[in-house]
């Protein structure tokens, strides 16, 4: 069996949509998922730039991993608009064992493919992925 | 978010044998006192006026406050002294770690630059002074051999600290920087308190030997007694001065109290023995006392504070009480709006109203500890540690016969069917016991664990939740229980269960901190992802009118959640009790009152969404 950390293959399209993502803002969020029979990680979702976080928090399965990024807009104290680019491994407790190994294996090298990440996030459960979670990691 | 609106104290931690020592403001009517790691900061003209300090690793001992009033020193039973400000939010200023043991007094000089603290000490220091913001040393104390269990400062210069303690003596130290000066050997017991006068003229000792001995100021030549006649037949504990240095209130283990008339010679004259109604046991003996400017305040090993006033000795004392240990249930009663009933885990069971504050405590026949309560209109049934089960009728603060039945195990939890509260559930290791009045209708063994349950208010039905986190549900026909279905969602044992009022949901919480909310008739999940909390969930609330849920939990916040809306538009309580939430309950649409493991019961108030 191929070795997870130096054998998870990424698809090309991941590295196209997050440059999109990063550079003409064409998405609010990309879900990627890890394919095992290909052993692949490949795009399973897009969020348009009118989706909302709630929206994305609900493109999220309540019992399997996954890996998302999430491109979040604030307002800082001094009347800034600025944006994060936020990784989040959504790993929940209810997922079964071999799918949170496999996913917290591969999490590294993915993230190398994907340059410009600003901040990291880990979740475990829905209470993790709040929004005032976010907006506290955000500044 | 939800606004503290009341708090119902608790009351100091006392301890037979000792006495313990509470401490005024120098400008206002408050006074300190210790329960468990909290100090409190009670205001006498309005007692649902308090303030807690809970930042203390240790049970704290004493607190006092500084001559100018801005900041308080407060110690622990690991040596360590904190001083943080008396107002606000009670910034720490300096930790110092004073004693190697417990500290039992604690003294600021008058200017308020030195304290001196003293106490238990392994080996060398049983007492130190020191400068209190660099902890400085600023004297030699020798002389002591056991624990001393009081010190006093000199209000006036030239400075002279005084101490005592349990081998007997009375020492008296000149400086600073302090140095040994003379010791004496009057009293033949342990010296419980020592105290100077406001002016500084005079000295006073009482001692479990029963006498106060009066002793110069300046010199520490004794001067004279508190007069053998009418003296007090027990160990005296405390004694404090009135603000003009004329006379002096001292507490006995006799449960009275009794103030002296200090005349000019030295020698004290009995004015007026004070006693307290009670219950005349051993709760009543008087453990600590405190004379702040019109008040003359007693404590009881009980936890009573009587407060009567100087002027008008004769008066009748107001008494303020409350829990002294972990507030474990409560309960509102439905009839007498308003009103909260609260036992702790060592019996004791108070009545609060809301607006007012402590009512009294329900004088019940026997003093067994009680695990689990429910009451309902005039009756109050309650489960402890010795396989009974108590039903009892109260009217007012009386309790009327309690009537105990048998049950053979231990009971585990309780619930009654609101509407027909002679039927009761009862769990039990790994069953369920249910009973009719007084008759046990049935035991059933079901085979599994069970650690939580709740009976419907029509007595129909029954949800009983087992260790492994599975909710069973049943239906009761006569004394069997029929199990009609399993619901697996829980990840932990289920800790509490309970029916909305209107009864279309349950919700139940478990050790594993989620708490989910039930649809009853369809046993679909309602509401989920209720996983706010960081530790077990204890208790959990609903409002009356089945629009809200509020759980409380080991990690002492209070998280109320709104049925219609979703689990992320929660509004929580941080910091509602140190060391856990363990009751939880509605008052109204708006109000919630829950306890905790620091004796205080808190009512807050929740802003309309």
């Amino acid at each position: 069996m191929a070795n997870a950390t130096s054998g998870m293959a990424v698809h090309d399209d991941c590295k196209l949509k997050f440059l999109e993502l990063k550079a003409k803002r064409t998405y609010r969020f990309i879900v990627f998922k890890i394919e095992e029979k290909q052993k692949q990680v490949i795009v399973e979702k897009l969020g348009e730039p009118t989706k909302s976080y709630e929206d994305f928090t609900a493109s999220l399965p309540a019992d399997e991993c996954r890996y998302a990024v999430y491109d979040f807009d604030f307002v800082t104290e001094e009347n800034c608009q600025k944006s994060r680019i936020f990784f989040i491994a959504w790993s929940p407790d209810t997922s079964r064992v071999r799918s949170k190994m496999i996913y917290a294996s591969s999490k590294d090298r993915f993230k190398r493919e994907l340059d410009g990440i600003q901040v990291e996030l880990q979740a475990t459960d829905p209470t993790e992925i709040g929004l005032d979670v976010i907006r506290s990691r955000a500044s | 978010m939800p606004l503290l609106s009341e708090t119902y104290a608790c009351v100091p931690t006392t301890e037979r044998g000792r006495g313990i020592l509470i401490s005024g403001g120098p400008k206002s009517n408050s006074i300190l006192f210790t329960n468990n790691r909290s100090v409190l900061i009670l205001n006498l003209d309005n007692p649902l006026d308090v303030s807690v300090y809970g930042d203390h690793g240790y049970q704290a001992t004493v607190a006092r406050y500084s001559p100018n009033g801005e900041w308080i020193a407060s110690a622990d039973v690991s040596g360590t002294v904190r001083i943080w400000g008396a107002y606000n939010d009670h910034v720490l200023k300096k930790e110092f770690k004073v004693l190697s043991g417990r500290i039992d007094d604690l003294q600021w000089s008058p200017d308020g630059l030195r304290i001196v603290a003293c106490g238990d000490g392994k080996g060398k220091s049983l007492v130190r002074a020191f400068m209190w913001d660099s902890g400085t040393n600023v004297g030699e104390f020798d002389g002591h051999s056991r624990r001393v269990l009081s010190c006093a400062f000199k209000p006036t210069r030239p400075f002279r600290i005084v101490t005592c303690g349990e081998d007997f003596l009375v020492n008296f130290y000149e400086g600073p920087p302090f140095r040994f000066k003379l010791s004496r050997r009057d009293h033949s017991n342990f010296v419980n308190c020592i105290r100077f006068s406001p002016d500084g003229s005079k000295f006073i000792s009482v001692s479990s030997d029963k006498k106060g001995i009066l002793f110069d100021g300046k010199t520490g030549e004794k001067i004279g007694e508190l007069s053998s006649e009418d003296s007090h037949k027990g160990s005296i504990y405390a004694v404090s001065w009135s603000p003009d240095g004329k006379q002096v209130l001292t507490v006995s283990a006799d449960k009275s109290a009794k103030v002296w008339e200090i005349c000019d010679d030295g020698n004290g004259k009995l004015k007026k023995t004070l006693t307290c109604s009670g219950s005349g046991g051993v709760d009543d003996m008087l453990v600590g006392c405190l004379w702040q400017n019109d008040y003359l305040v007693t404590v009881s090993l009980g936890g009573t504070i009587s407060i009567f006033s100087a002027s008008d000795l004769d008066k009748s004392p107001r008494q303020i009480s409350g829990h002294m240990k972990n507030v474990t249930s409560l309960a509102v009663l439905k009839n007498v709006p308003k009103t909260i009933l609260s036992s702790s885990y060592d019996g004791l069971i108070v009545k609060w109203i809301q607006g007012i504050g402590y009512n009294c405590k329900l004088q019940r026949k026997e003093s067994s500890q009680i695990k689990c309560l429910a009451a309902v209109e005039e009756e109050i049934v309650t489960s402890g540690f010795d396989n009974k089960i108590w039903r009892v009728h109260f009217q007012g603060d009386q309790c009327g016969d309690a009537n105990s039945i048998d049950i053979g195990c231990q009971p585990k939890d309780l619930s009654l069917a609101l509407l027909c509260p002679e039927l009761a559930l009862i769990t039990i290791d790994s069953g369920v016991v249910i009973l009719r009045g007084t008759k046990v209708m049935s035991t059933i063994n079901l085979g599994y664990a069970v650690t939580a349950s709740a009976i419907s208010p029509d007595g129909s039905e029954a949800i009983i939740g087992g260790q492994d986190g599975k909710l069973h549900v049943y239906s009761i026909t006569g004394d069997t229980l029929k199990e009609e279905a399993v619901l697996e969602k829980h990840r932990g044992a289920i800790s509490v269960i309970r029916y909305s009022p209107d009864v279309s949901m349950f919700a139940s919480g478990d050790a594993n901190r989620e708490a989910i909310v039930w649809d009853r008739v369809s046993r679909e999940v309602k509401l989920k992802n209720m996983l706010y909390h960081t530790a077990r969930i204890n208790c959990l609330a609903w409002s009356p009118d089945s629009s809200m849920v509020a759980t409380g939990s080991l990690d002492t916040c209070v998280i109320i959640y709104e049925v219609d809306k979703p689990a992320s538009s929660r509004m929580t309580i941080k910091g509602a009790h140190l060391g856990g939430v363990y009751g939880l309950a509605f008052i109204d649409e708006l109000s919630l009152v829950s306890s905790g493991e620091d004796a205080c019961i808190r009512v807050w108030r929740l802003s309309p969404q």
